[in-house]
């Protein structure tokens, strides 16, 4: 097979273009995605042998650009992950690179990570109040102007000089229940969210 | 065109690329079912057998999640053309998915299949 330096110089722009986007996955895979679009590209671009500019062009306008193929490996990465594993970790792993990518996957993220936090900060109160006793759950306090502000507290140092412990013991059904329960809706959150971006990128030609 | 006409319009045809969507991993596996094929290899398949065309991009990626999934598995092989391909194939998961799948399918294509049968009668 014959290829002009040009058409050879698109395909390699366009990979690199590629590569950089899925920066942070595992280089083995990366390697295999970027090596089956090469392939495609040339069976595309060369018929009958010849591998030309136009066809190159032609080959590459039908995959769509770059990053719009990255970001469908990496929300299609994410849902069979997730549907394999439901570990927050992997999800949390995927939904950073979604987020270097695009502004949908940054709002997920920093939903996701606020939902995650929360839903870890309550489990820990629940669990570490038997040894916290006085000190862990959830604590409300009315400062000067009046307004309530509710805290987590894990119960690490002196009791707050202010405020009271709202829940109690209640703090270890409650906390437990409403912790785990927070972790798998922001999971299935991230979820719904990247099914559904993938769905708006699976658009038919014809 | 009236304005109630295109928005119909556009419903309509929102509707069918929905369609096509949630059948794409379906005709996928599908393609498949008789042996190993190369991602261009099923895009074709999808685009004679049926005209389930979709942007070329997309498949690539929907692979790499059968593949995921435990659904198709892959080797690179040799070709004439000068450069590797990547071959898909369904593993016994994959197989056993297809089947169930297409059961589905069978089931819900018949019952809508009764549903519009008296749009075929009077005119």
């Amino acid at each position: 097979m014959s290829m002009g330096s040009d058409a050879q110089q698109k395909i390699e722009s366009y990979l690199g273009r590629l590569r950089a986007q899925l920066r942070g996955a595992d280089d083995e895979e990366v390697r295999e995605i970027v090596e089956e679009l090469r392939s495609h590209i040339m069976d595309k671009a060369a018929p009958s042998g010849e591998v030309s500019s136009a066809g190159v062009d032609a080959s590459l306008a039908a995959l769509g650009s770059p990053e719009d193929l990255a970001r469908q490996y990496i929300t299609d990465n994410l849902l069979a992950r997730a549907e394999v594993s439901r570990s927050p970790v992997r999800i949390l792993e995927s939904l950073f690179r979604w987020a270097s990518l695009s502004v949908a996957g940054f709002f997920v993220l920093v939903v996701a990570i606020v939902g995650y936090v929360l839903g870890v900060v309550l489990i820990l109160c629940a669990v570490l109040k038997p040894f916290h006793p006085h000190t862990a759950g959830l604590w409300v306090s009315r400062d000067s102007t009046g307004d309530l502000s509710f805290f987590l507290r894990l119960g690490f140092g002196s009791a707050p000089m202010v405020g009271r412990d709202v829940l109690g013991w209640w703090i270890i059904p409650v906390g437990l229940v409403v912790g785990f329960g927070l972790v798998m809706l922001t999971t299935r959150f991230a979820l719904w969210c990247a099914r559904l971006y993938r769905r708006s990128r699976v658009l038919p030609r014809g | 065109m009236k304005a109630h006409e295109a928005s119909e319009q556009i419903t309509g045809d929102k509707w069918e690329v929905q369609l096509r969507k949630g059948c794409l991993e379906l005709a996928i596996l599908a393609a498949l079912w008789d042996g190993k094929l190369y991602g261009l290899e099923i895009l074709r398949r999808m685009e004679s057998d049926s005209d389930l065309i979709v942007t070329e991009g997309t498949i690539y990626p929907l692979l790499s999640r059968l593949k995921a999934l435990g659904l198709v598995r892959s080797e690179w092989v040799e070709s004439d053309a000068g450069h590797p391909r990547k071959y898909y194939a369904l593993t016994p998961a994959g197989r056993h998915r297809l089947r169930e799948m297409a059961g589905m399918w069978a089931r819900f294509s018949s019952s809508m299949s009764k549903l519009l049968a008296p749009l075929g009668k009077g005119k």
